[in-house]
């Protein structure tokens, strides 16, 4: 990646616009002989209780389709979105996946917008519909190309994310620990993992909290934290609220315990927003992050790509994508990556010709999404780093390398 | 020529459907949907399905809040016990569908009956309020019970299986579903001709009342909690045939208070009220957020102003209705029926 910068990255993919111009004669037969166009279905929270969420990863598509059309396709064929709101529903979510798959039955992949949609399309997926599937979701049990052939996960799972946290605690010497999460599917994907993996690593669970997704009566819950007095705390199962409310609540208690955090509770934005009210109290807090951030685009030509992109087509860019955005982007940027091979490969673009060109992903160059080349095992991405958030200059910056599970 | 509805035999008064128009018009609608597979993608079957699901739950609750006036909030949960019972008899002891379906009703019936022995004592909100708690506490005891309901990961099943045949193409699953939901809600017509179905009305009317005419409230309210709970436990059941993955959050308060606005809106204390309030219900968001859509091919962006845009127009439709027909949309449907009865001597 270092080796590449935004120039030859954007030389690259013009060159594969220019050859996609030149013509379908030169692509394998086997496109020739599909669809007219790739369609990618979606469906995001647009409404409910992860609109924010939605309607900031969902331009993470739009912009997906348009630049790889203006670059020529897949394989000289354009890709056509088909987009619903989900409202967080999962059952509204598989009705959108087969309104999607009624309008194209050879759908060639979708985006699900949460672990309970993916569970709830699992069964139908494996047996009929064998659509290669991505999601906002980085559950444990998806990644797994046994039960769930056709469904991956763009990053390591919360249990990846714990492995990670729980070592970078015992490297910093951490004894006492304990877990606050959500009373969720979500919030507790990764605890019986993050228990076992504790004990491994010589470090006593202190505590456990239990919340509320959102609406958590947090001074409750950091009293019963400050009574156990850990030394660090690992949270989980929260997007936009709660994990700021106890940071500053414990701060605001004196509490000098260390506060972690996984994928979903790491976005600056609503750090910044937190910090806005509650001042420095956030000031330390870490957690793992698979991707970069976009500010840290210097060595990322696929972020000065869509940075570029951004300033050209959105007028209202801020200059700064979210990492929910970033989460959107690289799925499909996966998917892409599995069609390509798929073609080049003059297979037909199906599921299952799909899942095994994803497994075969090996030290592919994310263009800086990822700090380390990308190599998909149980189709999930098992890498990320520790960032830790600075209320000064309202920037999350690495506290450590980039590390594989 | 008789307009009105004149009834010139006793038979002809016990008829369910007393015009020719009427019975025409419930045979057309069987025909559309026996036809609608020939019609329907996997999309359409799947609504259909979706929605024959909601008309059995929501009619179970209409037996209990429309006809015997115990209103509930526990609708959500007593499905997801029938859901989980079926689940559970099915994937971890291999039951099939011709037990695990009766399985679920008497299960549900079972704890209907418990959670409507304090209706003996409380009426009216404190009884919703109770009904609420048991909803809130239904659900804890799923996610709780990790070894039996896979707690909050969920549990799967496979699909239903009829004479070797699976059920598991969407057509299949209507198949299955439609007729079942017909006979419901056929059952629910009948049992109004009844003296138990007499009984629910006079408790609903006024239940010191029926109690001074001879009727039992601690056996006809449980009577109405238990088949209540059984066509929940039915809906729950095909539910999970359905779907056949289940997690807790899927039969949340959330559910139960969109089983109670459909009945609402569809029409309390009738027969097609909460088929009318499923169709209100399923179909309503689903061409909203059709209509939301239509411009995404043009600009894609577009679906982040029209999505939150139908919520509000949903909600508006249901304060709509409340204002305006507070009888719900069975109401107009009468109206509809009256005027065409009268022909051609209405105004």
């Amino acid at each position: 990646m270092k080796n590449q910068s935004r120039r030859s990255f954007l030389k690259n993919t013009g060159a594969a616009a220019g050859l996609t111009a030149l013509g379908s004669a030169g692509f394998p037969a086997i496109v020739k002989a599909q669809a007219k166009e790739w369609v990618l279905g979606a469906s995001m929270p647009l409404t409910g209780p992860y609109a924010m969420a939605g309607a900031l990863g969902m331009p993470g598509i739009i912009d997906f389709i348009a630049m790889t059309n203006d670059s020529g396709g897949i394989g000289g064929k354009p890709i056509r979105g088909i987009m619903e709101d989900s409202g967080y529903v999962p059952s509204r979510s598989l009705a959108n996946f087969k309104k999607a798959y009624a309008e194209a039955p050879d759908m060639a992949g979708y985006f699900g917008d949460s672990t309970g949609f993916m569970k709830l399309l699992a069964p139908e997926l494996n047996d009929r519909y064998k659509v290669l599937t991505g999601s906002t979701s980085f559950a444990s049990e998806l990644a797994n190309p046994g039960t769930n052939p056709y469904q991956y996960v763009s990053g390591p799972t919360y249990q990846d994310m714990f492995g990670i946290l729980l070592q970078h605690i015992s490297e910093q010497g951490g004894k006492r620990l304990a877990f606050v999460y959500s009373d969720t599917e979500f919030g507790k994907d990764p605890i019986p993992y993050g228990r076992k993996r504790a004990a491994e690593l010589g470090i006593e669970v202190v505590h456990e909290e239990i919340t509320k997704p959102a609406g958590a009566e947090v001074q409750t819950h950091v009293a019963q934290l400050r009574r156990a007095d850990p030394d660090f705390v690992i949270m989980h199962g929260y997007v936009t609220g709660v994990w700021p409310a106890i940071i500053a609540t414990a701060r605001a208690f004196g509490m000098e315990t260390k506060f972690l955090g996984t994928f979903w509770a790491m976005e600056k934005v609503i750090a910044d927003k937190a910090s806005a009210k509650v001042g420095e109290a956030l000031d330390g807090y870490m957690g793992v992050m698979p991707y970069r951030y976009f500010y840290d685009r210097a060595d990322a030509p696929a972020y000065q790509a869509l940075d570029a992109w951004n300033k050209e087509h959105n007028e209202k860019y801020p200059g700064y994508l979210v990492t929910w955005y970033l989460e959107v982007r690289i799925t499909l940027d996966l998917w892409h990556q599995a069609m390509e091979a798929t073609i080049n490969a003059d297979k037909p673009v199906n599921g299952d010709n799909l899942a095994a060109a994803l497994k075969g992903i090996r030290n592919w160059d994310s263009g800086g999404f990822f700090g380390k080349p990308v190599t998909v095992e149980s189709h999930k991405i098992a890498q990320g780093r520790v960032y830790a958030y600075n209320a000064g200059n309202k920037l999350f910056l690495p506290v450590s390398d980039w590390l594989e599970v | 020529m008789y307009i009105g509805s004149a009834r010139l035999s006793y038979r002809a008064d016990e008829a369910i459907w007393q015009r020719p128009a009427h019975r025409g018009s419930v045979a057309a609608l069987l025909l559309a949907l026996l036809l609608l597979p020939l019609f329907g993608n996997d999309y359409t079957l799947l609504l259909a399905g979706q929605l024959c699901i909601y008309v059995i739950a929501i009619t179970g609750l209409n037996l209990l809040t429309g006809y015997t006036g115990l209103i509930s909030l526990g609708q959500g949960a007593f499905m997801g016990i029938g859901a989980y019972a079926t689940a559970v008899l099915a994937s971890r002891y291999g039951l099939p569908i011709w037990i695990t379906f009766p399985g679920a009703m008497a299960i549900t019936a079972l704890a209907g009956i418990a959670v409507g022995l304090p209706s003996l004592r409380v009426r009216g909100l404190y009884l919703t309020i109770a009904t609420l708690a048991a909803n809130v506490i239904i659900i804890f005891i799923i996610r709780k019970m990790e070894w039996l309901t896979g707690g909050d990961r969920g549990i799967s099943v496979t699909p239903a299986s009829i004479f070797g045949v699976p059920i598991q193409a969407e057509l299949a699953k209507y198949l299955l579903i439609m007729p079942i939901a017909a006979i419901f809600v056929l059952f629910a017509q009948n049992l109004f001709r009844t003296k138990v179905g007499r009984a629910f009305i006079a408790i609903r009317e006024q239940d010191y009342s029926a109690e001074i005419l001879g009727i039992s409230l601690l056996r006809y309210k449980l009577t109405a909690f238990a088949l209540g709970s059984a066509y929940a436990g039915a809906a729950g059941c095909l539910w999970t045939y359905f779907f056949t993955a289940l997690t807790p959050n899927q039969f949340d308060l959330g559910l139960s208070i969109l089983f109670l606005a459909a009945l609402i809106v569809g029409g309390m204390g009738t027969v097609l009220g909460p088929v009318f309030g499923a169709v209100f219900v399923v179909l309503v968001p689903e061409v909203l957020r059709s209509l939301a859509s239509l411009a995404t091919p043009y600009y894609p962006m577009a679906l982040q102003a029209t999505a939150p845009l139908t919520e509000i127009i949903y909600g508006l439709l249901i304060i709509g209705f409340l204002i305006f027909e507070p009888m719900g949309l069975t109401a107009l449907w009468n109206r509809f029926w009256r005027y065409i009865d009268r022909w051609p001597f209405t105004r």
